[in-house]
């Protein structure tokens, strides 16, 4: 990487940083850094907080109201702001489905969908997992068939996360069967409030409300909401993926949780003493902050890698894989932190309107992220499927 | 389905694990548990009492209490059911810790009064001990009884919320602050009960104690006899919470492997990859090593005076541990559904990670096993 990006990425480090302390509306800071539920008006406020400074879509082109980030400012970005307790970016509008217009979308499409998109005038759900169609995402079958100028489509997407708040899902679906089943996919743009959707919440184990049912029931989609070929969504879907699977907000998020578990440890009694005088949990944090120090290098790694054009597609499964594995563990180990605190739980104090029934004022949310946070392994690309991928294509290894 | 009279404790144990089984299969389904959970008692009045009916809160009973008599492994199979079917009724709580409690240091009129009604689920009774967050190890005891009343407080009582009475450790002032044993009215005045609810679902409250009038629990004894009735009712709490978790762990295990074989994607079964079939295998092994350190964990309890700790805390140790692993995997290989609420893996990830904290956690046992351990060199 040339020193001139270099500094530009410690130029805006230094302006989050700034952001962080005095431009982030405190209210949701207090939310998020202790894990708590934020509802929709808070996300919209957060979004718009960051697209006042250019930042929502700030890897975007400048042609489509961008600011043309380098890898390594898009990684400066998610890395500061999750070190700071931030919530996530919320990436259907801006990270995956804004993308994917801008690449291979029609102008009339860039000109409709790119302006709210920025803004956070629409809210975006993600349709691309079904039951029978989760790590084998290509089985999928909901289908569209054309009639004159509309699909028809028909079928059953699962797991969509904030579908309850959506006003668009992009969605895959069946177009024509092929032998490939990766052939005969296509890429829409579902308008929520069509007449067909239904959308059922699915509680997770953290007892909380994120993911959806979304039934789809003789939905009609316009034509002209088909982003790219017809058939040719496979290859969208993978353009999308690998934008799904971006790592600067893995590194700080462990950052933020190993400082967590170090405060919590030196809080915590235990016999008298204090928890972290425990040798051997004082160990086991040691090794998680190496295991941290490990992926932050593997992720700069990467970068490099991809500004020298070395990059491999194992990368991207390889980094996907360390930051959920180390971010599971972590949590885990500042839930074992809290100790009785880590047991009593009151999902009614999960919105940040009293204290949770034991422990510092964060315990409830520590709990619910760790329990939440067992999806990380999964959705995005299982585990499993990541080591498929780097048995594959970097070891050449065949099943 | 009542308990046979006469019968020795192994033929009493496999009539026991089948008519549990029996009524658990037909009445405790995990739609007849969402109805429970959903009770703002947080378990289920019927099928307490159906314990009560059949005798199974009573097997460590004298028998001229309605009793059974029975040994304390007799309570094995109970307590892999609670853990198997995720019972929600406060049968570890009541029935095994808080009447151990009584059987060891209750008068005969305190026994005269409160066994019938424990053997019959009429009286529900909690042990009120822990007074820190910490599960890391043991702490001592602050709470105090002086002038016929308790004073200071309690964390995280399992099932504290429902119990008509409180068995309370406090330190008695007149006599050097021994740690002794008193029962309170659950309702009596100047107790203050913050009620809420465990992971798992399961009730626990935080109590106060503001001069809470106290009754102890006088059976003769030495000094110190309060507390060692506590340290042994605490063994067999941690006993019982590993035959708990043993039948969490065979439950998920069973879902798990047969979740395996019936879920397809890329046009087999996953448990047709050999990465997953060797991890499947590990939790097996991790099941069966549970099972074996939990018998003989409770064989310890009724047959060991030496060794006790090692053997119980060691089981302990280890299968919080297993626990772990087991229901991370669980979770992992049932993907999206696993972390779903709809389906019991998430209920008995819950429930193990209770078990794993509940009376210390790994790292409290594992130091008491290591303790143990032959000291290594010269």
């Amino acid at each position: 990487m040339s020193l001139e990006q270099w500094q530009r990425a410690e130029r805006l480090r230094v302006e989050i940083q700034e952001f962080c302390r005095s431009g982030m509306p405190s209210d949701i800071l207090r939310k998020s850094s202790r894990h708590l539920m934020l509802n929709k008006d808070e996300y919209v406020r957060w979004m718009r907080a960051l697209q006042s400074r250019g930042w929502a879509v700030g890897h975007w082109p400048r042609e489509h109201g961008g600011m043309d980030w380098s890898a390594l400012e898009r990684f400066v970005f998610e890395d500061e702001l999750a070190r700071a307790g931030c919530p996530w970016v919320i990436p259907f509008g801006v990270k995956y489905v804004g993308p994917v217009i801008y690449t291979f979308g029609t102008e009339p499409q860039k000109r409709r969908f790119l302006p709210p998109i920025a803004a956070t005038d629409q809210w975006w759900a993600q349709g691309y997992s079904e039951p029978g169609a989760g790590s084998d995402l290509a089985a999928l079958r909901t289908a569209a068939e054309l009639h004159g100028d509309h699909y028809i489509v028909n079928g059953q997407k699962c797991w969509t996360t904030y579908a309850q708040w959506a006003d668009w899902m992009f969605c895959l679906v069946r177009t024509a069967r092929d032998e490939r089943v990766q052939n005969g996919i296509s890429f829409l743009l579902i308008d929520l409030r069509s007449p067909g959707v239904t959308i059922r919440p699915v509680r997770t184990m953290d007892l909380c409300h994120h993911v959806n049912e979304v039934w789809l029931d003789n939905v009609r989609v316009p034509v002209e909401n088909r982003v790219g070929e017809e058939g040719a969504g496979w290859k969208l879907a993978k353009f999308l993926l690998a934008n799904e699977r971006t790592y600067g907000a893995g590194v700080g998020e462990a950052w933020f949780a190993l400082a967590r578990l170090k405060t919590l440890a030196a809080d915590m009694s235990c016999g008298g003493a204090r928890l972290i005088s425990n040798s051997g949990f004082h160990r086991r944090i040691d090794e998680l902050e190496l295991r941290v120090l490990a992926l932050e290098a593997l992720s700069y790694q990467a970068l490099a890698d991809m500004t020298s054009g070395a990059e491999s597609s194992a990368e991207a499964s390889m980094l996907k894989l360390r930051a959920s594995e180390v971010y599971q563990d972590l949590i885990e180990t500042t839930v074992d932190a809290l100790g009785y605190a880590g047991i009593a739980y009151d999902p009614g104090t999960l919105h940040g309107e009293g204290p949770p029934p034991l422990g510092p004022d964060d315990a409830g949310g520590i709990l619910r992220y760790h329990l939440y946070n067992r999806a990380a392994t999964i959705y995005g690309g299982s585990s499993e499927i990541q080591r498929n991928i780097i048995a594959k294509s970097a070891l050449g290894l065949q099943p | 389905m009542t308990v046979a009279e006469g019968a020795d404790d192994d033929e009493l144990i496999a009539m026991l694990r089948q008519s549990i089984e029996r009524y658990t299969a037909e009445h405790y389904t995990f739609e007849r548990r969402w109805a429970a959970l959903k009770n703002p008692r947080a378990y289920s009045e019927q099928a307490w009492s159906d314990y009560g009916r059949f005798g199974w809160l009573a097997l460590r009973l004298p028998q001229e209490s309605g009793g059974v008599a029975a040994g304390v492994r007799t309570t094995a199979p109970l307590m892999e059911a609670v853990g198997a079917r995720l019972l929600l009724e406060p049968i570890l709580a009541s029935a095994i810790v808080g009447t151990g409690l009584i059987l060891r240091r209750a008068s005969t009129d305190q026994k005269a009064q409160l066994l019938p009604k424990l053997a019959d689920g009429t009286l529900k009774v909690a042990f009120a001990h822990q007074e820190t967050l910490n599960a890391f190890s043991e702490d001592a005891i602050s709470s105090e009884y002086r002038g016929g009343a308790v004073h200071g407080s309690k964390v995280a009582v399992l099932h504290a919320d429902c119990a008509d009475r409180l068995i309370v450790s406090a330190r008695k002032r007149d006599v050097g602050g021994t740690v002794s044993l008193y029962i309170v009215d659950a309702v009596a005045r100047g107790l203050r009960r913050q009620r809420f609810r465990l992971l798992d679902g399961r009730g626990a409250a935080n109590l106060s104690f503001d001069g809470v009038e106290a009754e102890p629990l006088n059976a003769s004894g030495a000094i110190d006899a309060d507390q060692a009735a506590i340290a042994a009712a605490l063994e067999e709490a941690i006993v019982a919470s590993c035959s708990e978790a043993l039948g969490a762990i065979r439950a998920l295990n069973a879902a798990t492997n047969q979740y395996l074989k019936s879920r397809k994607q890329f046009g087999r079964p996953i448990g047709a990859n050999q990465a997953l079939q060797h991890r499947m295998v590990e939790m097996h092994l991790l099941e069966q090593e549970v099972r074996a350190l939990t018998l003989a964990a409770q064989r310890a309890l009724s047959e060991l005076e030496v060794g006790r700790t090692r053997i119980i805390s060691g089981a302990r140790a280890f299968t919080c541990s297993a626990a772990r692993r087991i229901a991370a995997e669980a979770v992992q290989m049932h993907g999206g559904i696993g972390v779903s609420d709809e389906l019991d893996v998430s209920h008995y990830y819950r429930r193990l990670m209770v078990l794993g904290t509940l009376f210390g956690n790994r790292e409290c046992h594992f130091g008491r096993f290591a303790a143990t351990c032959e000291a290594i060199g010269h």
